[in-house]
């Protein structure tokens, strides 16, 4: 949509000079991308499963019964045991499994107690288990992607909302730009964890765990749009004025071309800087309802439901805690130096230092 | 950083409304005015229902009576309790009214307010099960008349020194019936459970009962008066006029309004002159001087407290806080400081299990229903879970002695069986993801919904163990009250609850099993069934369950005042039930866990059969000078010797 001029380049190019926020970039998006891919690293499906001379790659498949590889269940076959099976057996066949070779849904009490087991290399637990005997890596690690998405989600839809309606206020200036002013002053008025509370009632439970994600996604949405139309709002009055807008309405230029083509281009730097802080302030408010109950249903796995696993066994299993704090910590350390970077390769005035 | 703020200020405004709408409001009482005077209104009242109302004198009262005085029961407490000192404990919020009828008056810290205290006529005997006398000084039931005559004890006062008279049971039957209290199910309580009160005297009254039962007396003598002098101003406004005011009762503890911190911290004082103190059943009870309530909403930071010895008692309700959070090795428990003790009671208790609602699609299956019997795998919960500490329910209504099915068992997870069931009923292809659909491609999915937050961990393992038998159950997480609202309107499929019921002589099958609280008109007139029936809200019977053959049983065991007869029947429904299959037995605690301080003192037999937790009848006391010994015996590291008990003297 927009061609990268001189400018935008050289900023593109200080942001890659400020190393800090630079490698937390990289580190994210490696995270990220990796992250897509995440049931080939932690899952209690087999990579690839090889049995009477065939390849089985389950991972992405429908489910194989414990019957197609010669055990005696109809259900999902357990691929751990499975590679005892058959190592036991001493047969021509092998399992590949994944570096973490759990779900974030099973309960493996392997001592036949359900309870926080610590960290174990051996058990290949590398950050313990929870109140059920969960692994938590890949509950984070699953939980951690599942917010990650939202958040940038969640920036999206804010931003298209926001950008269309404030420069839209912006441009068109006036009657319209008042009375949406005192609308958008209501809407920001009615109380967002409220709504939240009132809309998940009445969801009716048929709904899958994917679309109750989404609307939530849409909730928050809804009620978190209106302040970046402020922001937006001023920066277009301010390039509204300039003459190159002028210019553009001499030749005759269609209004929408004016906005896309002319206005926003110039008011991005606005935009990305703010990127960064809505996607902590969505990844903190998401893990803030997920610890009041408020969030995901269960068993999905998050942050915030590890958080107040955490804070419930804070004497018996601190590894609980310590994991969903240090995750979150991270997260959202490395998305803040991001954020700090680009707010600082976008500032105009270049020996200034952020604080 | 302003959308952070942003939004962080509207999540802390908002938790600071919701705190703000938990308490803080002030004591209204100087505003009320407390000059009204509703006597008019109750002898108008008294005067419209000659019926109900009865006058008569002490002639009038039958020759033939067996007066009973309950003396004969054995002593409660122990003769080494010390009165005095201050009992600390917690209350899990803060009580929105200290009302204990009408709305909002059904809280979670209500007991504290009145319920633990409160004195009825006469009470069982907590290891007899026979009556011993409260308010009364003596009582006697007259099947044949369906009646039961009480003789209140002359020395009985409320908490403000007045007498109780017959007068407050009369007005009770005012005040119970009144719409203005806004208490709709004890309103239609009194109305259905009772048909005549009789005042002979100032102390002696009969009540009448519409159904001669075994349990007649129970409806009686656990009942209690209203005090007529304290309810003087009632009126349309009562729920708001007696928010914050402290009704008297006849127990030994009070609170005093005006003290109150709100939001933070409720005291409860001993009456010095309390008119029964010296009461062969109660005269070791009540130990300590003042029990103050500090309000701890969580239940890990009511541990963080107990552990500080901020309270005195904690109960444990779950095995990781058991074996986890205070082992038996703990440094506090090892020490002495703590002691642990399992206690096993009597008597019914919570039938945990999955209410599978029979009025929804493909789970009005009876195949559907024992299918999910068998992929519901509490014995792992039991075992893995609950540390095999937990025993399997079997019926809805074990506990119940005679009446308690003697050899109907729960099914047994058994995936093979449940797959057969489920196939019986066209579901026998797996999916992609492992759960089994239909020819028509309907999945066979189920949403599990409860209230229960803390058996949050029992679901997602059942979850997973019913998806190796093909369902799926959807866990849907509520809070309580819109949660049981779901339920009661019957728009849940399955839910996870339990019906405590207090030592009741015999299971309530009615309001649980009978098509008239399933459906508006479950039946034709020829016994079919209606093809247009509705579901009836607001009932208990939470699995929809309408057999044409079950409802007179059901009947004839609701009418019947043969003991025999009824066990009999009891057995019958319980089988029928069973085969319905729409109770998923889950689990039974068949005893509690206690933690308390070494400050903390009990008889000898820690406590007594019929108990649902250990300070249920106050029998416990605290020992001041050992509550400083343990203070300084912590600081020096002393230690004392470790008391881990098991008292299993009534294990059944």
């Amino acid at each position: 949509m927009f061609d990268f001029n001189p400018q935008t380049l050289k900023k593109l190019r200080r942001f890659r000079e400020i190393k800090r926020g630079y490698y937390s970039f990289v580190i994210l998006g490696v995270f990220l991308v990796l992250s897509l891919v995440g049931e080939l690293l932690i899952n209690n499906r087999a990579l690839i499963v090889s049995y009477e001379g065939e390849l089985y790659f389950p991972t992405y498949a429908p489910f194989h019964p414990g019957t197609d590889f010669g055990l005696d269940y109809p259900y999902e076959t357990n691929y751990r045991d499975l590679k005892q099976h058959f190592t036991d057996q001493n047969a021509d066949a092998w399992v590949l499994l994944p570096p973490v070779p759990y779900s974030p849904f099973e309960n493996d009490g392997s001592t036949g107690i359900f309870r926080p087991e610590p960290p174990e290399v051996a058990k290949q637990h590398y950050l313990g288990t929870d109140s059920t005997s969960r692994d938590i890596l890949a509950r984070l690690f699953f939980g951690t992607r599942i917010a990650l998405f939202f958040s940038l989600g969640f920036m999206a839809s804010v931003y298209l909302i926001g950008v269309a309606v404030g420069c839209a206020m912006g441009y068109f200036g006036g009657l319209f730009d008042m009375l949406t002013q005192r609308l958008i002053e209501i809407w920001s008025n009615i109380p967002f964890l409220y709504m939240v509370i009132i809309v998940f009632s009445v969801i009716p439970d048929t709904f899958t765990v994917t679309t109750r994600i989404l609307i939530l996604l849409s909730v928050m949405v809804l009620f978190s749009w209106t302040s970046m139309t402020y922001y937006m709002r001023t920066e277009t009055y301010k390039e509204k004025v300039r003459d190159y807008v002028a210019a553009a309405v001499i030749i005759g230029s269609s209004n929408s071309r004016i906005v896309f083509r002319h206005i926003l281009p110039n008011v991005l730097s606005t935009l990305v800087t703010f990127m960064p802080f809505t996607i902590v302030a969505a990844i903190s408010s998401i893990t803030a309802l997920d610890f009041l109950g408020f969030g995901l249903p269960p068993p999905t796995p998050s942050l915030g439901e590890l958080l107040k696993q955490g804070t419930q066994t804070l004497r018996t299993a601190p590894w609980i805690v310590m994991s969903a704090f240090g995750t979150l910590v991270v997260l959202l350390t490395l998305v803040t130096f991001i954020g700090e970077a680009i707010r600082e390769s976008f500032d105009p005035k270049k020996f200034t230092v952020y604080k | 950083m302003k959308r952070l703020d942003n939004l962080r200020c509207t999540l802390l405004s908002v938790s600071m409304l919701l705190l703000v709408a938990c308490g803080g409001e002030s004591n209204p009482l100087s505003e009320v005015d407390l000059t009204l005077d509703d006597t008019q209104n109750i002898l108008d009242f008294y005067a419209a229902n000659p019926e109900l109302i009865t006058f008569s004198t002490l002639d009038d009262l039958p020759d033939d009576l067996v007066w009973e005085n309950g003396m004969e029961q054995p002593e409660i407490g122990s003769p080494d309790a010390v009165k005095g000192g201050t009992y600390y404990e917690v209350l899990d919020d803060f009580p929105p009214t200290l009302r204990t009828i009408g709305p909002d008056s059904n809280f979670s810290s209500r007991s504290w307010i009145r319920d633990n205290y409160d004195m009825t006529w006469a009470m069982p005997h907590p290891n007899t099960n026979e009556y011993y006398p409260g308010m009364a000084e003596a009582w006697a039931v007259s099947m044949e008349r369906k009646t039961v005559y009480i003789k209140i004890n002359p020395a009985a006062r409320w908490t403000d020194g007045e007498a109780i008279t017959s007068d407050d049971m009369l007005f009770a039957f005012y005040f119970y019936l009144s719409d203005h209290i806004q208490a709709p199910f004890t309103t239609n309580y009194f109305a259905s459970e009772y048909s005549n009160i009789t005042k002979y005297d100032d102390y002696t009254f009969s009540i009448t009962v519409p159904k001669a039962k075994p349990d007649m007396a129970a409806k009686v003598l656990q009942g209690g008066p209203a005090p007529q002098h304290f309810y003087k101003e009632f009126g349309e406004d009562f729920p708001e006029r007696y928010q914050w005011r402290y009704a008297p009762h006849a127990g030994a503890y009070y609170i005093d309004p005006d003290e109150i911190d709100m939001g933070v911290n409720i005291v409860l004082h001993r009456l010095e002159d309390w008119w029964a103190k010296d009461n062969k059943y109660f005269r070791y009870r009540y130990n300590p001087d003042h029990i103050n309530l500090a309000v701890v909403r969580d239940t890990a930071k009511r541990y963080e407290a107990f552990r500080r010895g901020d309270t005195d008692i904690f109960r444990i309700a779950t095995a990781d806080m058991w074996y986890d959070n205070l082992p038996d090795d703990d440094s506090a428990v090892a020490n002495g400081y703590i002691h642990k003790t399992t206690f096993y009671n009597g008597g019914s208790k919570s039938n945990w299990g999955l209410w599978i609602n029979a009025s929804r699609a493909y789970l009005d299956n009876q195949e559907v229903r024992l299918g999910i019997q068998y992929a519901a795998n509490w014995e792992l919960v039991i075992s893995n879970y609950f540390r095999g500490d937990m025993e399997r329910l079997n019926t809805q209504n074990d506990g119940y002695g005679e009446f308690s099915h003697p050899t109907l068992t729960a099914k047994p997870f058994d995936i093979n069986k449940a797959l057969e069931h489920f196939a019986n009923a066209g579901f026998s292809q797996r999916g992609p993801d492992g759960i089994l659909v239909n020819t028509e491609g309907h999945r066979l999915a189920f949403t599990l919904s409860t209230h229960y937050e803390r058996f949050s961990d029992v679901f997602t393992i059942l979850k997973e163990e019913a998806i190796k038998a093909g369902l799926e159950l959807r866990i849907e997480m509520m809070d309580g009250a819109s949660g049981f609202r779901k339920a009661q309107e019957k728009r849940h499929d399955i839910y996870f609850v339990s019906f405590a019921a207090s030592n009741e002589m015999y299971p309530r099958m009615w309001s649980y099993l009978h098509s008239d609280n399933a459906y508006d008109q479950a039946f034709l007139e020829d016994g079919s069934v209606n093809p247009d029936r509705k579901v009836k809200p607001q009932t208990n019977n939470l699995q929809s369950v309408a057999i044409a053959a079950l409802d007179p049983l059901i009947d004839e065991y609701q009418d019947s005042d043969d003991k025999e007869r009824m066990i009999e029947l009891s057995h019958q429904i319980m089988q029928i039930h069973s085969d319905y299959a729409s109770f998923s037995p889950g689990f039974v605690q068949p005893f509690y866990w206690t933690a308390y301080w070494r400050w903390v003192k009990w008889p000898e037999e820690f406590n007594y059969k019929f108990t649902s937790y250990p300070y249920e009848l106050f029998i416990h006391w605290i020992d001041e000078d050992a509550r400083q010994q343990t203070r300084d015996a912590q600081s020096s590291g002393q230690a004392f010797e470790s008391h881990i008990a098991v008292y299993d003297q009534f294990k059944e």
